[in-house]
Parts: C-alpha cells; sequence; structure tokens
C-alpha cells in the first residue's frame, strides 16, 4: 500500500488513519450493497498517491473510478459517500485532516442526495408526471418464501427440465462447413502446405454460424397478476440457469408493476430461493398498481435503445389490466415491435379458451405488434410457450 | 511527452487538445495514466467517449491503436495473422531454387524465416504490445465483440504479453495506455469491469457544452453557440427517442455556419434539424414544438 502522507512517525500514524478511514467507506459501500472487493479498496488507496488525499473531491472521484464500475451503482455511491465523509455526524469527520473550504467546495460541486435514500426520487416526480391516484404503488417487500415448501419444490423439479430455446439467426463469424459459399482460403493453404506447397487437392469451405437470438422476459408483478407472479419469476429463474448452463444465448429479465425493474443480475444466484428473495428486494412495487406503458416505455428507452433488445424475442406476462393512457402503451409497443424480433404475450386470463378475445384496453392496443398470445395460466401452458418458442422464425 | 502528475496539468493538456474533460474524467484519466490501468468509458451516444483516446494520443505525442470491436471478430483479426499468400509464394520461390541448384544447405534457414516477422501480418492487440508506452490503445466499442472475445481481451489487458508459437512471447516493456469504451448494448462481465477504472461520461451542462462548441468550432459565433446549445439542451428535456449528443451539437452549429446563418430562427432550424435529430417520430414531436424549442434560446 503506498505511503500517501510521508515516512516521519507521525506521518506514519496519520496515513494509518486514512488508511483506515479508506476501508471503513468500502466497507459502508459494501453495507449500501455495492460488491467492492478488497482489491478494489487497494486500488482506491493506490489511487490516492498521485492525489491530494485532503481534497474532498479527489477522494470523490477516485473512489468514483476504482470502487464502481456500473452507471446503476453511482447514486448509491454518491449517498454512501455524501453520509461516510460530508456529513456533520459522518465518520471521517474526525478522523481526516480535511479543510472547511475543500467541504464547502466539494459540498457544492457534487450534487449528492445527502442523508435521502434515492429512492425516494421517483416518489417526487410522480404528481409532476400525472401519475394517477388510484395507483397503490405499495413499496413493500413481498418474500416469496410464503409459498408453501412441496409447491415450491414440485414447480422447481418441473421447471428445471423446461428449456427455454429462442430461435436462431446467422452471425458473421464462420466455421469450417464440408459444403458452403465461402472457400475456406485458411484451411485450404494449411492443406496445401502440408503437401510442401503443391496445389491443393481440395477446396475447405467455411460456412456462416448461427446463434440463439436474445430472450427477454417481461414480468407483470402488479397486484391483479398476484397469483401468477411468483411461477413467473420461478419460471424466469429457470430459464436464465439453463441458458447459461448450456452456454446458450442470453437471458434478461424485467419485472414492471408501476414502474421497470432490471432483476437479471438479482436473479443470477444459483439457489432459487436466494436469488427470489434477492429480486423481491429489488422490486419496489411488488403488488402494487399497473402501468404497462410507461414500463414498456422505459424498457424501450433505457435498455432497447442500447441494444438489448435488437433482434431478441420479448415474452411479456401480463393481464393488460393498464390504468396508464393506450397512447403510450401503443407507441411503446410499435416501437418495441421495430426493435425486437418477436414479441409473445402471455396472458393468463386467457385461460384455455382458444376464442379468447383481448377485452381490456391495454390488450387491445397492444395486439397489432404481438406475434404469438398465450395463456401462461398453469405449467402446461408455460411448456407449450418453450414448445413454439424455436419456431417463431 | 511525459504524462502529466496532476490532475489541473492534464486538464489543461486536454483543453490544449480541443478537449474539455471535467475533474471527474481528468481524475479517472489521470489514475489510468500513474496506475497504469484500463479506462472503461460508457455514457449516451456522441457525448466524446471516443474522442477521449484521439485526444490523449494527440497531444502526449503517442500512437493511436485503435480496436474497433464489431461482431463476429476473432483473435486473428485483433492480434496477428500470418500472411499465407507471401508464405505461399516463397515456398514457391524455394523449390524453383532447389530445382535449379543444390542449395540445400540454405534450406534450413528459409524454413524458419517462412514464420519470421516478415510474414507475421500485426493487427492492433501486438501492435499495441509492441509499442507499450509510446502507443494510446482505443478499444472501441467493447460491448459489440461476443462473449468469448472479451475474455480473451481480459487475458491480453492483465499482462500485456501475447504467445505466438512459431516466435515466442512478446511481452511489453511498458503497458500502453488503455481506453476502452461501451454503448451498454450487452452487459459486460463483472471480470472485466474490476480489471477497468470506470467512468460514466454525462451530457453537459449549457454552459460547458457552449465552450466545447467554442473550443472545436472557433469559428462560430458566440450568440449562435449558445441558442443552438439552449435548444439542444432543451430537446434533451423532451421525451425523444434518440436524445441529441454534444457531436450533434457541433455539427448543428457547423450546419448553420454552412448555410452562413447567424440567428437560430425557425426556417433556419427546420431546415437544418435533420443534423440533430435523427428519427421519424421525434422529428414530428420537435417540429410541432419547434416555436417552443427556439424562443427565449
Amino acid at each position: 500500500v503506498p505511503n500517501p502522507v510521508g515516512t516521519a512517525p507521525a506521518d506514519r500514524a496519520a496515513a494509518g488513519r486514512f488508511t483506515s478511514v479508506l476501508l471503513g467507506f468500502g466497507r459502508e459501500l459494501r453495507a449500501a450493497g455495492l460488491r467492492v472487493g478488497t482489491g478494489d479498496v487497494l486500488s482506491y488507496l493506490a489511487a490516492m498517491a498521485p492525489l491530494d488525499p485532503s481534497d474532498l473531491l479527489d477522494l470523490y472521484w477516485a473512489g468514483r473510478a476504482t470502487l464502481v464500475s456500473r452507471h446503476e451503482d453511482e447514486p448509491v455511491y454518491d449517498r454512501v459517500f455524501g453520509e461516510y465523509f460530508l456529513a456533520e455526524d459522518g465518520p471521517a469527520r474526525g478522523q481526516l485532516t480535511v479543510s472547511a473550504e475543500s467541504v464547502a467546495k466539494a459540498q457544492a460541486e457534487l450534487v449528492l442526495p445527502g442523508t435521502e435514500p434515492p429512492d425516494q426520487q421517483p416518489d417526487e416526480e410522480r404528481p409532476l408526471l400525472g401519475w394517477m391516484a388510484s395507483d397503490v404503488d405499495a413499496l413493500k417487500h413481498r418474500s416469496f418464501t410464503t409459498c408453501t415448501p412441496e409447491e415450491l419444490a414440485a414447480l422447481r423439479r418441473i421447471m428445471t427440465r423446461m428449456r427455454l430455446t429462442p430461435p436462431r439467426r446467422r452471425t458473421r463469424r464462420t466455421q469450417p462447413a464440408r459444403a458452403g459459399t465461402e472457400p475456406d482460403l485458411r484451411a485450404t493453404i494449411r492443406e496445401s502446405m502440408r503437401m510442401h506447397g503443391e496445389p491443393p487437392g481440395q477446396l475447405y469451405f467455411r460456412r456462416r454460424k448461427t446463434k440463439l437470438r436474445p430472450l427477454i422476459l417481461v414480468l407483470d408483478v402488479s397486484g391483479s397478476m398476484t397469483a401468477y407472479s411468483r411461477h413467473l419469476l420461478q419460471f424466469a429463474h429457470t430459464a436464465r440457469h439453463a441458458a447459461r448452463q448450456a452456454q446458450a444465448g442470453r437471458v434478461e429479465v424485467f419485472c414492471f408493476g408501476s414502474r421497470l425493474t432490471r432483476i437479471t443480475r438479482e436473479l443470477a444466484s444459483q439457489r432459487v430461493d436466494t436469488a427470489l428473495e434477492e429480486a423481491a428486494r429489488t422490486v419496489a412495487d411488488w403488488d402494487g398498481g399497473t402501468r404497462i406503458g410507461p414500463s414498456i416505455d422505459e424498457l424501450v428507452r433505457t435498455w432497447g435503445r442500447g441494444g438489448l433488445c435488437r433482434g431478441g424475442v420479448v415474452v411479456i406476462c401480463s393481464d393488460g389490466l393498464d390504468r396508464g393512457d393506450p397512447e403510450v402503451l401503443a407507441l411503446a409497443m410499435e416501437r418495441l415491435a421495430r426493435l425486437c424480433h418477436r414479441i409473445v404475450w402471455l396472458n393468463p386470463h386467457k385461460g384455455d379458451d382458444p376464442d379468447f378475445r383481448p377485452s381490456s384496453v391495454g390488450m387491445m392496443v397492444a395486439a397489432p405488434h404481438i406475434d404469438l398470445l398465450l395463456s401462461g395460466h398453469d405449467l402446461a401452458s408455460l411448456e407449450e410457450l418453450a414448445g413454439t418458442l424455436p419456431t417463431l422464425n | 511527452v511525459e504524462y502529466p502528475a496532476t490532475v489541473a496539468e492534464l486538464t489543461r493538456h486536454l483543453r490544449d487538445g480541443g478537449y474539455l474533460a471535467d475533474r471527474g474524467l481528468a481524475t479517472t484519466l489521470l489514475l489510468s495514466l500513474s496506475l497504469r490501468r484500463p479506462v472503461l468509458l460508457e455514457g449516451e451516444v456522441g457525448v466524446g467517449k471516443t474522442e477521449v483516446a484521439k485526444v490523449l494520443a494527440a497531444v502526449f505525442g503517442r500512437r493511436l491503436i485503435r480496436l474497433q470491436c464489431y461482431e463476429g471478430i476473432t483473435t486473428s483479426q485483433a492480434l496477428y495473422e500470418w500472411d499465407y499468400a507471401r508464405q505461399m509464394l516463397q515456398i514457391r520461390a524455394l523449390s524453383a531454387a532447389q530445382a535449379s541448384e543444390a542449395a540445400q544447405a540454405a534450406e534450413e534457414p528459409s524454413i524458419d524465416q517462412l514464420f519470421g516477422p516478415k510474414f507475421l501480418l500485426e493487427r492492433p492487440l501486438l501492435e499495441a504490445v509492441r509499442q507499450g508506452d509510446r502507443a494510446v490503445l482505443l478499444i472501441d466499442e467493447v460491448d459489440r465483440a461476443d462473449d468469448e472475445f472479451e475474455a480473451f481481451l481480459l487475458e491480453v489487458l492483465s499482462d500485456f504479453q501475447i504467445s505466438i508459437p512459431e516466435v515466442g512471447t512478446i511481452k511489453a516493456d511498458s503497458s500502453p495506455v488503455v481506453i476502452l469504451t461501451s454503448n451498454r448494448t450487452r452487459e459486460l462481465h463483472d471480470a472485466l469491469r474490476r480489471r477497468c477504472l470506470y467512468h460514466w461520461i454525462g451530457y453537459p451542462t449549457a454552459e460547458r457544452e457552449a465552450e466545447i462548441v467554442a473550443v472545436r468550432e472557433p469559428g462560430a459565433a458566440g450568440q449562435l453557440t449558445g441558442k443552438v446549445v439552449a435548444a439542444v439542451q432543451r430537446l434533451r428535456e423532451l421525451d425523444l427517442a434518440k436524445p441529441p449528443g454534444v457531436a450533434e451539437t457541433i455539427d448543428w452549429v457547423r450546419t448553420l455556419g454552412v448555410l452562413g446563418q447567424t440567428e437560430l430562427t425557425a426556417d433556419a432550424a427546420r431546415d437544418t434539424l435533420g443534423a440533430v435529430v435523427k428519427d421519424r417520430d421525434d422529428l414530428d414531436l420537435v417540429q410541432d414544438n419547434l416555436a417552443e424549442i427556439i424562443s427565449g434560446a
């Protein structure tokens, strides 16, 4: 660990104090949910060597560069930094020799949310956006473990056998093939070299590889879907892990009620219970109201525009009971349809009725953009989904 | 030119090169220079991620080596490849020489030469390893390459050495500055993120954007720039599918300049809107609100 201060005994004590302050900061970040390893903290310490340890702005930016590796984590970092270094009673205040001027400058330049948790922000926006009063944004953590163990175990057994295989597409990569359109110059010449440079007796070929399209699951976890959402999440977890084990395509999972939450990373845990708990903690609007339009819109804007859905198969599980403006949903669906390859909609209310006609406004608006409508209300229908998915070319 | 030792100095150098870096970006770059760790830059489209590497190379007299990632990029396109056609010709030439006279003694070295540097086609990564500190390596849009390529990249970035079976191991005497950019079309692996310093480049504030335009388009009138920047800032607040980046702002100012406009009038804006808004739905939305967007600007 480089010594940021000096080598005299008094300086060394100060350096020790400084190190422990930064270590403490790392611990706080970890407690707030960021993945900060010991190596990252060491980088942080090393990063402070060429900088000024008494300057809070340097402390801030060095930490941002070394401890945060995702844009989504930045608000959490900002909050913890504010609490730890800037707050009057913050742990670093007594330990660190920081000029009052530096604190004032840092407070002015960094727009930190102070001690308010970042979750508050969307709530403040709500009236501005004209969210409807009837929307109950139930900010409670719904536990998945309330499901009876037998029920879960049975579901898990059956679901792990299910494989979601999206259709394939051709990629730019090629592979050797017995017959193909492109000659494999490399292999042909290699063969010729083996014959001491004689002209090759046989021409080798390559053809384009195929690859699984990405699969994007968008699950409705609002109040009207309570009975199904738990199964759907379990299903999403299985789908994600099956894909990972088989090293097949990419699976992304999103949840929405009154707003969209990405839970792909939360579902990463191998153990189903841990993964679902983790997901439940992230999804703030469990069993709340539904705003499909804005949620799909956000999916298209923040994730789809970046290319996450491009050429993929999007599976939306929802009953289409939208409290929002149908216009928004129509526009968002149109955009999504243009962006992805196919849209599959699972509507549990469809049930086994083959003559099902969408009755909710949301479903009617979305219908023109849906390529396949299934029910998804029981395991059999989920199996049907797994069966039809590879044929959606 | 030596790399600077303080944030202020680095900021000044970058500014001389026509790039305005804020405190966060400058600090991250300085750390990358002193710790010799790659920087991963993410951010909205058109905020100058690629530009950072270009300016860094230009200002400090380094060679810019660019590896543009795309789907299906293979190691032979990133590392090295043998020049098969030349090897082939060499073999034919050798055997012809052999037939005419007994040059058996010279045969051994000629075969060795076949896998010598003459027949090695250097691709960006090998070139960067050879150049070491004399280069800035830009790995652009790393999210477009496939996962497997990322794992390979990780290996190269961790110790900057490349093994070529026929030649041996090539190691960088000092590692080059590496800048990776990503547009987040795909989640990058944690391992790669771990290896890098991370910085998110957001949209600049109005004053800063005006400064950037002034640096990049010195010929533009300050008044026009101010109005364009204000309009673009308002466009970003609007609910657009593709909000304009800084590059679009500069383009717009340049376009207006080419047309000889000194004022951002409704007509001039309507004619040149294609420089900033690049989506049909967005265009409709902006056309409807054009007066509001440019008024008071």
